[in-house]
């Protein structure tokens, strides 16, 4: 279940910030998403917070709990599960 | 979608030594529509900064099309899209006053950060509020169509 978390969430951010030249594979578990790593920026946090919210009800006010969650592809599966039980919702994408 | 308009005739000091007004003149004239738009509204920098946030510029794109002379009149005209997400997208275009000729068009994105430096990933209400006026007044016809 969590693996196919994992792998939803990076496919969500190869879509939505339309990443073609990456595959999930690409992308490391607990790889940096931003800076050095994937190389995302502030307007793809933007992004990926209204597209994270529309897929899974889960809601990033801003960068200071951004931090945290984006971290990593498993920072940001292991928010959205801990959003999920807190909302009673299983953590499936909408 | 409706744009505002603010009327510039090109000063001495914008055009470089080919006659033609230097690139980077465009994005202050930009600033100047942005500002007389959200002047409207109180939604100016100092207003943002009562309110508790600042929003700067991230993302800036500007295309030109035709050059603009010394005396000429331009028309700068501007609009913002509605928010998709938590970041503020001005529409800029230049036109030349007297064959109404686009001379730029340019993009300008701001996200929205509080005083303490904290990004913001939603619009927060009071924002959203006072954004609202200005939305109301970019969907109503355009007088000039």
């Amino acid at each position: 279940m969590s693996d196919d978390l994992v792998l939803e969430l990076k496919k969500l951010t190869i879509e939505t910030l339309k990443l073609e030249e990456f595959s999930p594979e690409d992308i490391e578990d607990d790889g940096q998403l931003f800076g050095d790593g994937l190389g995302l920026d502030s307007i793809d946090a933007l992004e990926l917070v209204v597209a994270l919210e529309k897929n899974y009800g889960v809601v990033i006010p801003d960068s200071e709990v951004g931090e945290r969650v984006f971290r990593s592809v498993n920072t940001l599966a292991q928010f959205v599960r801990e959003q999920s039980s807190i909302s009673g919702q299983p953590s499936a994408k909408k | 979608m409706k744009y505002d308009e603010t009327e510039l005739r090109v000063r001495f000091n914008e055009v470089d030594s080919w006659g033609m007004v230097w690139h980077g003149h465009y994005i202050t004239w930009f600033e100047v529509g942005r500002m007389a738009l959200l002047g409207k509204f109180q939604l100016l920098p100092k207003d943002f900064a009562r309110m508790g946030y600042i929003a700067p510029v991230v993302d800036l794109k500007c295309v030109f099309k035709e050059p603009a002379h010394l005396d000429e009149e331009i028309l700068i005209r501007t609009t913002v899209l509605k928010p998709t997400k938590a970041a503020l997208t001005f529409r800029f275009q230049v036109q030349r006053k007297s064959d109404g000729k686009l001379l730029a068009s340019g993009e300008e994105t701001q996200v929205l950060l509080t005083l303490d430096g904290r990004m913001l990933y939603i619009i927060p209400q009071d924002l959203r509020e006072k954004f609202q006026p200005l939305f109301d007044y970019l969907e109503e016809p355009d007088s000039a169509a």
